[in-house]
């Protein structure tokens, strides 16, 4: 709701995805992209529709059974990075499997963060890296409980173009090494181009 | 100007947008509670002070043994100043074959121009107030006249050539002194019928008192023009001169009333830091905007710092108007224990509370408004680069140092100012790297922790600088809470345990040495407790160090009243009870020629260790030295004493004893077999003195008792302040942890863990601090003994992590049912 009256952000978005798939999801700004993909991973709820994972309508659960998916199945990437600023890398890394109890947690974070060239760099703050090195960070820790789908908003919305090529070369590495569902939301058609099936949104519509 | 309107048009949005809640909130709470405190503590010294000048039944008041001279009246007259005039003296009254010694007042029609007395009718059930004395022709007299003369109500009594009609039965009087001369029972006539009485002959001693009630002004012009012309044997009464114990009482209180004004300022000031830094952590964007838009440092400084002062005449004018209110709100709750006549408080208060809200939130506020002024423009580009951090404890200080020296200004009272900051700056700096360090090594303790309390304490760790300055920010108020609290009861306590049920409230006096086995033995058959016997020698003391002793004492001084009248000098092997050595040291010997003085006569006369004292007694002189200097309490209803000498220095001295005593009231008769029994001993009573400072006492402590609520409010304040100054950041947080899976119960269980240890551990850091602080506050100021309170060892931790636990969830209830990415975004 807004001042002017109700605001429709998505309408009629009817979208299934399949297991595996890579998916680009275009448009303008303010189309609906991120809400979308936020929608998807369950970080919010709509006013009205459903939405299922794996079998199990988000829609239905309430927000700790939301959490409990999250952690189980997703993994997201966000264009800002989002990483605990007064967490290492490494136990920023480490959370997503902490949550989940995971015993091992120290070890596997400790691998990825090698995996994606950070090995020298675990107990550094994100104030003490680069802006790509943060973003590696947050792909490490998107990967590390080997999610069944992988959402990135704009992962390289924050960074230079080499950088950015970088960090969009790990990410379908990882994609590719872990079979995981990626949905990725992007301006660039270079990149759009390099996913199976390319979404585009305008005015909250899939067109 | 136009920069004006841009500051202005900024401070408009974001107080629409609710950025400015918090800070306005903290802002008018200090303001409302300095203010009220301030208005409330002037207003109610100035009704105290007008209710002290009761006990001198004026407002300014000359005893002189001769009459008035024409000039003043002249001179008062012309300042439009009310007079009135007592005249006391001795007389022998005789009726029945029974003899009796009473002390005459002759008043004037005007007396008492401040205060009321009260008779009683023969029964002594009903009580009646009067503003006027005696009419002419009648006499009022003190019931134990009634009952040693055998006379009654109505009959006549004959003083000195004059026959007056016993009309009332006085049983109070505002300006009895409390000294040993006024020991005889009263009979009161009006100044009319005093010629008449032919007592009055040249050479008579009498005691003259002029009184004079008026305007301010008017009072202190008639003083300055009066004090070069008072003679040696005249004086301003003054209640801290004439009526110590009540002085002494009321000297406390200021103190109190002083302590409690600054604690409430600095948790004020503590809530407005809080409030400052979040309100500056959110506008690290804009500002770098603005940077970013070609605005320079000083503008921008410029632009946040006219905010502010903007921010703060607003708040202070709110903030004022509560203060107000609130303070109205106190009298009226104290009504049936204040005089009705309120003092109105003065512009220099209503000032203050103003100056100090403006100080604190310039001089707190001061260090995040810096930090704006540092935000680098590229924070445009890469959002997470923060300014540095200020040089906090540098502006800290200064806040401090300000807020000190104003309150220095408004006590009056260095001592307490400087121990109080001094100290607990010191005390903050030292346990903030304490702290610091603690932290450092349990987050090294994390990884053993189970995931919860791992979460919890993580929130602890993972800021330290933020974390140790939100501790000792809860510190800081909870020590000025537990201050304000403690030192309140224990100044109470102190004053109960002075003044216990059965204090002293009868002196005896003129007993001589062959009566004391005897007097003693009659107190004991009656079962009377009394205090020590005290040898008594009169005397003056005429030189110190062979210079006379009128040289070095001023006019103004207080020891120019020991100077001016004989003193009761005594001697003694052992310390006198609650008396404390305070220089030098007491006999262990019997060697005469020593003496110990009291600590503010010694003060004022300049009077150290190793001087020589003389003394003149019935015309024989003798020399002493001073060997130790006493402090002693004048309100403790116990024979007190200027000089005690060394046993044996004394001797070939003519000398009576003093005691005091407690007398039940259904005892009151045994007074009169007493003095019959030995007619040479006097008896005063002192239960309308103890009855004056039992309810100043009540006043004052009601009073302090509100004063605490302030305290209370202000440290609500505070933890509003620092729960919502880092909830930004644990929002975040949250909402991120909550993305990546955690569930609520997990959150809520770390953020209940987080809180509490944040409140636990502040209530443990207050503990300490306010032990130090009250241990150096009782021996160095207000002369308590201190015990350690072992009670608020668990107390305060308890209660502060449970207040800080409550605060802290409430502020976070919303945020764990809201989508994460709704909060992510809005951040």
């Amino acid at each position: 709701m807004t001042s002017d009256g109700t605001l429709h952000i998505l309408s009629s978005i009817d979208l299934i995805i399949k297991s595996g798939e890579s998916i680009a999801v275009i448009g303008e700004s303010g189309s609906g992209k991120s809400t979308l993909i936020g929608l998807l991973a369950g970080l919010d709820t709509p006013s009205s529709g459903t939405i299922r994972l794996n079998g199990q309508s988000l829609t239905r659960m309430d927000e700790d059974g939301r959490a409990a998916v999250r952690n189980a199945l997703v993994g997201f990437v966000f264009q800002s990075f989002q990483l605990l600023p007064g967490l290492s890398a490494l136990a920023n890394v480490m959370l997503p499997l902490e949550l989940a109890g995971d015993r091992q947690a120290k070890a596997a974070a400790t691998a990825l963060l090698h995996r994606v060239g950070l090995g020298q760099r675990l107990n550094h703050t994100p104030r003490q890296l680069s802006g790509g090195e943060q973003q590696r960070v947050a792909l490490a820790r998107a990967f590390v409980r080997q999610p069944a789908i992988l959402f990135a908003d704009e992962p390289t919305g924050n960074l230079d173009s080499k950088t950015g090529t970088h960090i969009i070369d790990l990410l379908f590495e990882l994609n590719l090494e872990n079979n995981t569902t990626l949905i990725l939301v992007t301006h660039d058609p270079t990149l759009a181009a390099r996913c199976g099936r390319t979404i585009r949104l305008d005015a909250g519509r899939i067109i | 100007m136009s920069r004006f309107k841009l500051a202005l048009r900024l401070l408009w949005r974001d107080t629409r947008s609710g950025e400015l809640t918090a800070l306005l909130c903290a802002l008018i709470i200090a303001v409302a509670s300095s203010t009220a405190i301030a208005v409330f503590s002037d207003r109610l010294q100035l009704t105290m002070t007008t209710q002290t000048a009761e006990f001198i039944a004026a407002d300014l008041a000359v005893a002189s043994p001769d009459a008035m001279p024409g000039a003043w009246r002249a001179k008062a007259a012309q300042l439009q100043l009310s007079q009135a005039q007592t005249v006391e003296f001795s007389s022998v009254l005789i009726e029945h074959d029974e003899l009796l010694l009473a002390s005459v007042k002759a008043v004037s029609s005007r007396y008492p121009l401040r205060g009321f007395l009260k008779t009683a009718d023969g029964d002594m059930v009903t009580e009646t107030i009067a503003h006027q004395g005696p009419e002419t022709g009648a006499v009022w007299v003190d019931k134990r006249v009634l009952s040693a003369l055998k006379l009654q109500l109505g009959d006549t009594l004959n003083v000195g050539e004059k026959t007056l009609t016993i009309q009332r039965i006085i049983t109070y009087e505002p300006d009895k002194q409390g000294n040993y001369y006024s020991f005889s029972p009263r009979i009161m006539i009006n100044d009319g019928d005093l010629q008449a009485t032919g007592i009055i002959q040249p050479g008579s001693h009498v005691h003259y008192v002029f009184q004079f009630i008026g305007t301010s002004p008017a009072l202190a012009a008639f003083s300055d023009w009066l004090k070069p012309q008072l003679t040696a044997a005249q004086r301003l009464l003054d209640i801290h001169k004439d009526r110590p114990e009540l002085g002494s009482a009321l000297d406390r209180t200021q103190r109190y009333l002083g302590l409690s004004s600054m604690l409430v300022v600095i948790i004020s000031g503590v809530a407005i830091a809080m409030a400052a830094r979040r309100y500056s952590e959110r506008h690290f964007d804009s500002t770098a905007l603005l940077r970013c838009l070609g605005c320079r440092q000083r503008d921008l400084l410029w632009l946040f710092v006219s905010q502010f002062i903007v921010l703060g005449l607003i708040a202070s004018c709110i903030g004022g108007v509560f203060g107000w209110f609130a303070q109205q709100g106190l009298f009226l709750l104290l009504k049936d224990l204040l005089p009705q006549q309120l003092a109105a408080p003065s512009i220099l208060s209503l000032g203050f509370g103003f100056i100090i809200a403006l100080t604190a939130l310039l001089g707190f506020a001061l260090p995040p408004l810096l930090r704006l002024k540092q935000v680098s423009p590229l924070r445009v580009l890469r959002r997470d680069l923060a300014p540095l951090p200020g040089s906090a404890w540098l502006s800290y200080g200064l806040a401090l140092t300000v807020i000190g020296l104003l309150l220095w200004q408004y006590t009056g009272d260095l001592d307490m100012t400087a121990t109080l900051l001094g100290m607990g700056a010191a005390t903050v700096l030292a346990l903030g790297m304490v702290l610091s360090a603690l932290l450092d090594a349990a987050g090294k303790w994390l990884p053993l922790l189970g995931l919860r309390w791992r979460f919890g304490v993580q929130g602890l760790t993972r800021d330290r600088p933020a974390a140790v300055s939100q501790i000792l920010a809860f510190s800081i108020t909870m020590v000025a809470m537990i201050l304000s609290f403690t030192v309140h009861n224990d100044v109470i306590r102190n004053w109960q345990q002075q003044l216990p049920e059965k204090a002293p409230n009868h002196f005896a006096l003129n007993i001589f040495p062959d009566q004391l086995d005897a007097f003693r033995q009659t107190l004991e058959q009656q079962q009377i407790s009394g205090s020590r016997f005290y040898p008594v020698t009169r005397g003056r003391l005429t030189a110190i160090n062979n210079t006379p002793v009128q040289q070095a004492a001023s006019k103004d001084s207080s020891g120019e009243l020991a100077i001016h009248r004989e003193l009761s000098l005594t001697w003694a092997q052992q310390l006198p009870d609650e008396n404390k050595i305070t220089a030098g040291s007491w006999w262990l010997s019997e060697r005469p020629g020593r003496v110990s003085v009291e600590q503010k006569l010694a003060e004022s006369l300049h009077i150290k260790v190793g001087d020589r004292l003389t003394f003149t007694v019935t015309s024989r002189q003798f020399q002493a030295d001073v060997t130790s200097i006493r402090s002693l309490r004048w309100d403790t209803m116990k024979p007190n004493f200027y000089m005690v000498f060394s046993p044996g220095t004394l001797d070939g001295y003519p000398s009576t004893y003093l005691t005091s005593f407690y007398l039940a009231p259904e005892q009151k008769n045994l007074l009169n077999t007493l003095v019959k029994q030995y007619p040479g001993i006097t008896v005063m009573e002192v239960e309308q003195i103890l009855h004056q400072i039992k309810t100043i006492l009540t006043h004052t402590t009601q009073a302090v008792n509100y004063l605490l609520y302030f305290a209370i409010m202000a440290g609500i304040a505070v933890l509003y302040a620092a729960v919502y100054a880092s909830l930004d950041s644990r929002i975040y947080e949250s909402a991120l942890m909550r993305a990546l899976g955690a569930n609520r119960g997990l959150l809520r269980s770390a953020h209940i863990i987080e809180f509490s240890l944040l409140g636990g551990l502040s209530g443990v850091l207050a503990v300490i601090i306010s032990e130090a602080l009250l241990y150096a506050l009782y021996s160095r100021v207000i002369d308590i003994a201190y015990h350690p309170n072992f009670y608020l060892w668990l107390l305060v931790p308890l209660a502060g992590a449970l207040s800080v636990a409550l605060t802290g969830c409430w502020g976070l209830r919303g945020v764990l049912d809201k989508a994460p990415l709704c909060v992510l975004r809005e951040l």
